[in-house]
């Protein structure tokens, strides 16, 4: 039996200010779960908890049984958990191919420190990079510098980093921010072909995209969660409504 | 005994007062350009040098404690306008570096200027003798710094806690970005604040001169000890300087009765734990 | 097997070997070669890991003093005295490292300068062992290598040797990662690399370089200066490395050739020449940032992807 992820009671308090109060969720495997709300709601907030950026003022954060909250950065990828960044967060001076080559690296050989063969010394790791590449449609950039790229390519970069070391729990930051129409369509693609193979966590705004995929929706108001269901059940809810989507998303 | 060890502290108390002028001076740059300058040694020495030039030339040291800092207000508006004020839109390393280069050009300028051989400066007659204070016996000039000092300090502090002005300068220190949307001009705050940092340091070189004359040297001698008080303190905490200022004043005062050579490596010591055991430094909030 | 180096840097290693001796002394040609070695070190730090360290001046002069030591109280041969000075060094650098490299930029250099102060006031007062204000005279040569061309050769020698290990290093998995913290620590660390572990070797390396330049300079002109303690020095080998080009592997050997000819060649004619150093300095920082090497990057109109980058780059804001 095998538990996606947990948010058990998470609570983020800043002294007075209760940004997250007593949040839970859960996700099944292969589910893909977004949690929206207005500004302000404390979805970063949560987010951050999940990530571990942020450790909870209480509650804690459960991936496959395992606790992830309260951990360190770089503790997260050795649990099968990868994240996106709401803005486009890459290597700069180095090329598409160096960029999936970071994370690719990491799961291939984990915490050892290599020093005397060179980078692209391991053919399995150059392979999953070219893999990931031509998932995200980017295999032709391979050696370009990634500042060269548009902006939605290195978005899509964004996620081929985090797609490399083959995750099972995808932490997507508004993954569609800033992007154009037809970039946010090309991410939209990319996510729906991620689900079932992946279990994902996003917080988005664009309520169409949100409506069209998800599995189930938190939706959170004021630092707490307001109603959590089906898409279907989240347009009828008179509380959500109420609340949010009165106004244009 | 009592005699050494009252004296000693006065001295330090005289020194640690400079010192703090010198280390608001350097905390009021490090809060606004978040680098350390390396040329504030150098604007020391230039406020030295510069009394010495006005003393020679009026016969007046209280003409020259007057002027000289505020020539170094002119060395520091150039050093500002034509370098770090270019380099606001690159990392702000490169801002670190360029001043580290005007400390070496400010040093081998003096030299250029005022010849290699270290200078004295005597004493103002009125405050050449001493003083009886009952317990011990105590240069004049030394207490006429000591409270010339207290008096600047409490005038600075009016300055930036009660003014318009000075809370625009404290404000910059704590959020530059804040400021500059708020519609200040932050260019010109900075332009100012530089200057102040600046005209605090030459002022402390100036009151310094009769009591340790003049060497080119003595700018990079006083830049690590300023280094030295705004870690202790805390970067960006202005009190914490002052009080830093003192206690290394004294500290180094009070070692040297006992032990003179672990005086130099104590401080860095006290440098290297405060970052290590209280990064925020003992007065400091970041 | 992929090639070392490129084919542009070859060149210009060999030049500058087999052509500076005839340009200077050959002592002299050695000091730079020295100095190449302690600024490549430095680059390290700073062009591929984006750390600007105020320190290094601590590790040169500890390689020197140790090797100094080693051979004029205890009578040991170069040959060991170096390795040892070495090693010793990359001690001094780890232990100092563990308290430094976590922390932020500011504070960074603020430790690295304090650290550097400490070392040189214990140099300063420690005369029995380091002869303090004065310098340690009397560091001799062995007798195989105590000619100027034969302690060339030799010094040649460890200059190829150091650039092909730390070569080797920046090309291995390790300096990608180190370049990828440099670009985007945050990301680093969410891809699961635990980047104080690897501010840490980086700090190692280049503590541990730096001191071997250190002590094969105890050799050169076999007396150690205490001012190659001080924290000018520190600044001085920094804008080795970005005047000849921090973007560039082999870019700080050319700042370092720089650097040496002021101080030997250019003294002769002007006691003033730090001015000219601090200059030189000013006008790199203020339009000249990617150094030497960058601007031949740029005359060539060549984008090559070595090690340091896809083109030719300022330092990064990874501190």
């Amino acid at each position: 039996m095998t538990t996606g992820l947990e948010c058990i009671s998470v609570s983020k308090h800043f002294g007075a200010v209760k940004a997250v109060n007593d949040v839970s969720f859960e996700v099944p495997p292969g589910a893909l779960h977004t949690v929206i709300g207005p500004n302000g709601a404390g979805k970063t907030t949560l987010f951050n908890c999940i990530t571990s950026e942020l450790k909870p003022t209480s509650g804690e954060v459960r991936f496959e049984g395992h606790v992830i909250s309260g951990r360190k950065t770089h503790e997260l990828p050795v649990f099968g958990v990868a994240r996106s960044f709401q803005r486009t967060s890459i290597f700069s001076n180095l090329t598409v191919a160096q960029n999936v080559w970071v994370s690719a690296f990491r799961a291939f050989a984990g915490t050892r420190v290599e020093v005397l063969r060179p980078a692209d010394a391991h053919p399995e790791v150059t392979e999953t990079i070219y893999q990931t590449l031509e998932e995200v449609g980017l295999d032709r950039y391979a050696n370009s510098p990634a500042t060269e790229l548009a902006h939605g390519d290195q978005r899509l970069l964004d996620f081929a980093i985090a797609l490399a070391p083959k995750p099972k729990l995808l932490l997507l930051d508004e993954p569609t921010a800033g992007l154009s129409r037809s970039d946010t369509q090309r991410v939209m693609h990319l996510i729906e072909s991620l689900k079932g193979r992946y279990t994902i966590v996003l917080i988005e705004h664009k309520m169409d995209v949100v409506m069209r995929i998800s599995d189930r929706i938190t939706v959170m108001y004021f630092g707490e969660v307001l109603a959590e269901g089906t898409p279907q059940e989240i347009r009828a809810n008179p509380k959500v409504r109420e609340a949010y989507l009165g106004r244009r998303a | 005994m009592t005699f050494l060890i009252a004296s000693q502290l006065l001295n330090g108390l005289a020194t640690g007062m400079l010192y703090a002028l010198v280390g608001v001076g350097l905390t009021l740059v490090l809060g606004m350009l978040n680098i350390p300058n390396f040329a504030h040694g150098g604007l020391y020495a230039f406020g030295a040098y510069f009394t010495y030039t006005v003393v020679n030339l009026t016969g007046s040291f209280y003409i020259a404690v007057l002027i000289g800092p505020l020539l170094v207000i002119l060395v520091a508006f150039l050093i500002e306008s034509q370098g770090v004020r270019r380099l606001y839109a690159a990392h702000h390393d490169y801002q670190l570096l360029f001043l580290f280069a005007m400390a070496l050009i400010l040093q081998e300028a003096i030299i250029l200027i005022w010849g290699p051989v270290g200078f004295s400066v005597l004493t103002p007659k009125a405050l050449a003798g001493v003083v009886d204070l009952g317990f011990t016996v105590y240069p004049a000039y030394r207490l006429a710094l000591i409270g010339i000092t207290v008096l600047i300090t409490v005038a600075l502090w009016l300055f930036l806690t009660r003014t318009n002005v000075g809370a625009i300068v404290r404000a910059g220190m704590e959020n530059r970005e804040m400021v500059a949307v708020l519609g200040t001009d932050i260019n010109r705050v900075f332009m100012w604040t530089f200057a102040l940092g600046a005209y605090l340091a030459g002022l402390a070189g100036a009151l310094a001169t009769p009591i340790m004359g003049l060497t080119p040297s003595m700018g990079a001698d006083m830049l690590p000890i300023s280094f030295v008080i705004v870690v202790i303190a805390g970067l960006g905490s202005i009190l914490g300087a002052i009080a830093s200022g003192i206690l290394i004043g004294i500290a180094q005062s009070m070692t040297t009765i006992w032990w003179p050579e672990a005086s130099n490596i104590a401080i860095y010591v006290l440098m290297g734990l405060t970052i290590i055991l209280r990064p925020q430094g003992l007065f400091g909030t970041r | 097997m992929q090639k070392l180096f490129s084919l542009p840097s070859l060149i210009v290693i060999a030049l500058l070997i087999v052509g500076l001796p005839f340009v200077q002394r050959p002592v002299v040609a050695a000091e730079v070669l020295t100095l190449g070695i302690a600024a490549v070190a430095t680059n390290l730090l700073l062009g591929y890991t984006g750390m600007l360290s105020f320190g290094q001046a601590l590790f040169f002069g500890v390689g020197a003093y140790c090797a100094g030591v080693l051979a004029t109280k205890y009578g040991i041969s170069a040959f060991l005295a170096i390795p040892v000075a070495m090693l010793f060094s990359a001690v001094i650098a780890f232990l100092i490292g563990l308290v430094c490299v976590r922390r932020s930029g500011l504070y960074f250099i603020m430790i690295t300068f304090a650290f550097n102060q400490m070392v040189f006031f214990i140099a300063y007062s420690w005369t029995t062992m380091t002869g303090g204000e004065d310098g340690l005279p009397g560091v001799r040569r062995p007798p195989l290598i105590d000619d100027q061309w034969s302690f060339y050769i030799f010094t040649v020698l460890v200059f190829i040797c150091a650039l092909c290990v730390m070569k080797l290093f920046v090309n291995s998995p390790t300096g990608r990662i180190l370049q990828a913290i440099r670009d985007n620590p945050g990301r680093a660390a969410a891809t699961g690399h635990d980047v104080g572990r690897y501010k840490l070797i980086a700090f190692v390396m280049a503590g541990m370089f730096t001191g071997l330049a250190g002590a094969i300079f105890a050799f050169v002109f076999g007396i150690v200066p205490i001012d190659k303690v001080d924290w000018r020095f520190s600044g001085d080998i920094v804008f080795m490395t970005l005047l000849g080009g921090s973007g560039s592997f082999i870019g700080p050997v050319i700042g370092a050739a720089f650097y040496t000819w002021l101080q030997e060649t250019v003294s002769h004619y002007w006691d003033r020449w730090p001015m000219i150093l601090g200059i030189v300095f000013a006008l790199v920082v203020l339009f000249f940032r990617t150094g030497v090497a960058g601007m031949a990057e740029v005359l060539t109109g060549k984008l090559t992807q070595k090690g340091a980058g896809a083109k030719p780059k300022e330092m990064e804001a990874g501190s």
